[in-house]
């Protein structure tokens, strides 16, 4: 059977002055849809650019990434933003709501830009953030933002969620409360990939991938991945 | 290091920095640059009056060699002399003011070509009209004047400092150098045929045979009608005294006009005048909205290096190193556009305009002045953004480095956007909602915006609404108030003969002009004139709005709204005249106002005029009659077509549009250098949220959109301030700027509007469209990560 997403040969080279630079060398990979995976890699593995590939900000240098039957690696500019307005959520480190919009204002601006969103007021609720719904960002905690953020990606009803240290900001016990949100997403079908440090995470993970030096270290399906409450931070 | 790091981080911010150094450099400019320009004019005419000996006061009446020996002999007279001065005419129907002097120590000629006066054979003639019309040294020239005829050789083109200014008559607003013009003679032309027949005439013998056996010894020259002395007087401080003493020993004096009096000089000094308010006004906006975004930007550009602030204190500068560090970013930029901004408008404002000027004025040598004021407002313009800088810097600094290597999340009151969650605030859409509260969180920066464009379509109302003025100025004035096709001056002391004649001709609407002096409660007299009229319906009246009403009744006089304000007249008073020439005094009741654009005067019907027992000696006819191919009519010194009058307002508006083009121009490049800088400021603000937009699946043309919305916000609102603002900047211009005998007000157009507010929006939106192909551009992995 082939898997949701796959990526062959992927290759992203950066040029700066004489110097050329990979970031990625040729990276092949498979993860099935609905999977929870775990990206890890020391700094400058390659794991944020590998994100912003499959997320459709960036474009690879060479190689194919499929995601379900479409190699986005050959998406023009308009089909990148169709395709990051309609298939893929991502949550930041640093949240990157809107601060000027409120959390129910944050939530539905997704709405300009897809017609198969989701209910909102459902979203916010799934979230735990239904009381805060006309706060502004700056009145939440960190880890009610980091929901809002969660709560915006899952909105557009996303076949991806990509995740750039999302627990990152926060606190250990607004941590687990975050990730148990992601694994709830995946438990749903949502394939959710987290690029991350904490090897921590890993042990919760359907599937881990280790990255060094632009290449897949390892990838290991993690047979019993473990309850988030199990985790010792 | 911190100097390499300097350059490094302006040539980063290069665009901000350049824009910085632009509005600075066109701020001072523009202030520079008029300055040098009105203190060009000053220093070039008083480098002209005391190099070519202006004099102080015009003797006027019938005069001879015994007054001039009289006055020449009073205390304080440093020196006098005689002058003829005649209407002539040309071979061509040219119109000359024809001088005839014996000597030429007062007001002497500034020689462009040719040679200086000798008192011998030979004429000067005015430059300007010398080189409109063709005419070299060496040519020669008919010149008539009554039954006198003068074939005179060209013997120098000359400026002459009484003559900076010359007009036909009052009714020209603009001198016409190619119909019009003066000339100097020596005295010894005068013929003395010419001179015989006049005392003839005036002796009222026919008969030259009995004339010469009745005055055998007749010397032509004891008998020519000087009818001015230019009186120079040792020093400024006398010159009322020696006025007053002429006119208590000088008999044959009808009236004394100090030099500060006479046409010339008022013209000139009343556009250095004018100019000055132009300095305050247009250089100061100018400057203010510069001097505004200037602010704003160096404050933004220090704050979003706060986290190298930061570093630079955690890594153990001192606090006043990394001050001064900050202070140079504004400092070079400002002491170096300064200069630019010194030099530009020296060379490039100053000398178009002073050009401009000599073009309208005869005036020899003009050159702008850099005035001290000028690197006054440089220095203040440097110091300025130095101490912004120095307080922006200096309240991040009082942070701990801790503190400030964090990105500071902008503060926000959450009363401010709570407004904005309430009522039909929810029901906007997302790029509204977001504007509207972008706005609340940068009011100081929206403020800086909305000022720089209200400034900018200001200035443009403001520059083609003095257009507009002075166009419903010329329709009031030639079509409203003048209702003649034709009018002819008439020559002085007509016979009721030879007025007959005319009348039969060309109809019997005339008008004369008195010189009069108004003696006020304090006994304080003041020049003006009262024009009689008895031209019908030929000269008609207005009121403050322009509408016509009646000619004043035969029991009063009319005096024009401008003079009643400044002197405090109301309807009923009664206002103490004398006639100059004539020391009798009459009191007259103002029995009503009218409007006058050009003088501020005393109106009254001949009959009123005759009731005072005055004779009635008109000076002007008025007719409709065709004349267009009638060069000369005898006993009338000029005919002067309306058109023509029209033309020479017209010559004066084209001069007009060549500093409003300037002043559009800067206002333009002003206006769109602030949006373009406000713009990036913004731009910069907004970026790592409008590359998250561009994350979520917004398309380019989404987050353009919501970019543009704001900006065009702001040029709405600006121009919605700005329409009203410029008509109360014209209005001002006109009521305080222009010369006292002027009643000019603001009257724009709705295409003027129109076109300003559609200009000023065309600006804006390009600027904007020009900042928002950067949304295109954004590297979302590169500014996420910045933002981190």
């Amino acid at each position: 059977m082939k898997s949701f997403i796959e990526l062959k040969s992927v290759k992203k080279t950066y040029i700066v002055g004489e110097q050329r630079f990979n970031a990625l060398d040729g990276i092949d990979l498979s993860i099935n849809q609905g999977e929870f995976v775990v990206i890890l890699g020391p700094s400058g593995a390659g794991k944020s650019t590998l994100l912003n590939l499959l997320g459709g900000m960036d474009k690879a240098t060479s190689g194919d990434i499929y995601i379900g039957e479409n190699n986005i690696a050959k998406y023009n500019d308009k089909e990148l933003t169709r395709y990051r307005a309609n298939d893929v959520g991502f949550i930041f480190q640093f949240y990157n709501i809107m601060p000027t919009l409120t959390v129910d204002e944050n939530v539905n601006l997704i709405k300009d830009v897809t017609n198969t969103s989701k209910d909102s007021k459902e979203v916010l609720k799934s979230v735990g953030l239904i009381k805060h719904v006309d706060k502004f960002p700056q009145e939440l905690s960190g880890g009610e933002q980091q929901r809002v953020s969660i709560a915006r990606a899952i909105m557009k009803n996303p076949k991806v969620l990509l995740c750039d240290e999302p627990t990152g900001a926060l606190d250990s016990k607004t941590g687990v409360e975050v990730l148990k949100l992601l694994r709830e997403q995946s438990d749903n079908d949502t394939t959710v990939i987290i690029v991350t440090h904490n090897a921590l995470i890993a042990d919760i993970a359907d599937r881990v991938i280790r990255i060094k030096n632009g290449k897949v270290e390892s990838n290991e399906i993690n047979k019993h991945p473990k309850n988030i409450d199990e985790v010792k931070w | 290091m911190l100097k390499r790091k300097m350059f490094r981080d302006i040539r980063k911010n290069l665009s901000q920095f350049i824009t910085i150094f632009l509005m600075i450099m066109i701020g001072v400019m523009a202030f520079a640059g008029i300055k040098a320009y009105m203190g060009g004019m000053q220093k070039t005419a008083n480098k002209f009056y005391s190099e070519n000996n202006l004099q102080d006061l015009n003797v006027i009446g019938l005069l001879n060699h015994d007054d001039l020996e009289l006055i020449k002999k009073l205390n304080n007279v440093k020196d006098a002399e005689l002058k003829l001065s005649i209407t002539a005419t040309t071979d061509n129907d040219k119109t000359l003011l024809l001088n005839a002097i014996e000597s030429n120590n007062i007001s002497e000629f500034y020689v462009y070509d040719g040679e200086k006066f000798d008192n011998k054979s030979g004429v000067w003639l005015d430059y300007f009209y010398s080189q409109e019309n063709n005419i070299k040294v060496g040519d020669t020239i008919l010149v008539k004047y009554e039954s006198m005829e003068l074939h005179e050789k060209v013997r120098g083109l000359i400026n002459v400092p009484d003559h900076l200014y010359d007009v036909r008559d009052e009714s020209e607003l603009y001198p016409d150098r190619k119909e019009f013009g003066f000339a100097y003679i020596s005295v010894n032309e005068i013929t003395e045929d010419y001179i015989k027949s006049l005392v003839m005439k005036e002796a009222g013998v026919k008969d030259e045979k009995v004339f010469d056996m009745a005055m055998p010894d007749f010397n032509y020259k004891e008998y020519i009608p000087y009818n001015s002395i230019m009186v120079d007087v040792d020093n400024k401080d006398n010159i009322t005294n020696v006025k007053e003493t002429i006119e208590d020993t000088v008999e044959n004096t009808k009236a004394i006009i100090k030099i500060e009096d006479t046409s010339s000089y008022v013209a000139y000094q009343g556009e250095i005048d004018e100019g000055k308010t132009y300095v305050g006004v247009f250089s100061g906006i100018f400057l203010f909205i510069a001097m505004l975004s200037v602010i704003t930007t160096m404050t933004r550009v220090v704050k979003n290096q706060r986290v190298q602030i930061g570093t630079l204190k955690a890594l153990g500068f001192s606090n006043n190193r990394i001050l001064f560090h900050y202070i140079g970013y504004g400092f070079w930029i400002s002491v170096f556009a300064s200069i630019v901004g010194l030099i530009l408008g020296y060379y490039l404002i100053g000398n178009v305009f002073i050009s401009l000027e000599m073009k309208f004025f005869e005036i020899p040598n003009g050159v702008p002045l850099m005035d001290p004021s000028s690197y006054f407002v440089a220095l203040i313009v440097t110091l300025i953004v130095g101490v912004i800088t120095y307080i922006t810097g200096r309240s991040i600094l009082k942070e701990n480095p801790a503190e400030t290597l964090r990105t500071k999340i902008p503060s926000i009151k959450g009363n401010v956007l709570n407004i904005t969650k309430k009522a039909f605030f929810k029901k906007l859409s997302f790029s509204t909602k977001w504007n509207i509260r972008d706005i609340l969180r940068n009011k100081m920066r929206t403020f800086m915006g909305l000022a720089g464009v209200v400034g900018c379509c200001t200035l443009i109302v403001c520059a083609l609404g003095m257009l507009d003025s002075m166009n419903f100025f010329v329709k009031l004035q030639f079509e409203d108030l003048y209702n003649f096709d034709y009018k002819l001056t008439l020559k002085d002391n007509l016979s009721d003969n030879e007025l007959k004649v005319l009348h039969d001709k060309y109809g019997e609407y005339t008008s004369e002009s008195l010189g009069i002096e108004i003696k006020d409660a304090d006994g304080n007299r003041e020049s003006n004139n009262i024009l009689v009229t008895d031209a019908g319906n030929y000269l008609r009246f207005v009121d403050r709005k322009n509408k016509t009403i009646d000619k004043p009744t035969d029991d009063g006089v009319f005096v024009t709204y401008k003079l009643a304000e400044t002197k405090g007249y109301k309807k009923g008073d009664k206002i103490t005249w004398h006639i100059y020439g004539d020391s009798k005094y009459y009191t007259s009741e103002i029995i009503g106002f009218n409007k006058d654009p050009q003088n501020q005067n005393v109106t009254m019907t001949r009959n009123y005029l005759e009731s005072l027992g005055i004779e009635y000696k008109p000076d002007s006819l008025y007719t409709n009659i065709e004349l267009s191919n009638i060069k000369e009519i005898k006993n009338v010194e000029t005919i002067q077509d309306i058109d023509n009058l029209k033309d020479g307002m017209s010559q004066m508006l084209s001069m007009m549009k060549t500093m409003l083009v300037m002043i559009i121009t800067i206002a333009i490049l002003l206006g769109g250098i602030i949006i373009y800088n406000l713009g990036i400021l913004s731009y910069t603000e907004k970026q790592y949220q409008f590359s998250t937009l561009k994350v979520l699946g917004f398309k380019d043309k989404q987050i353009e959109n919501i970019f543009i919305k704001q900006n065009n916000w702001v040029a709405i609102i600006s121009i919605i301030f700005g329409l009203p603002m410029g008509f109360y900047l014209t209005d001002w211009l006109f009521k305080t700027a222009i010369e006292e005998h002027y009643d000019f007000g603001a009257f724009i157009t709705t295409r003027t509007y129109i076109l300003s507010a559609i200009g000023t929006f065309i600006v804006s939106l390009l600027v904007s469209k020009f900042l928002a192909r950067k949304i295109k551009k954004i590297d979302m992995v590169t500014s996420l990560k910045g933002n981190e």
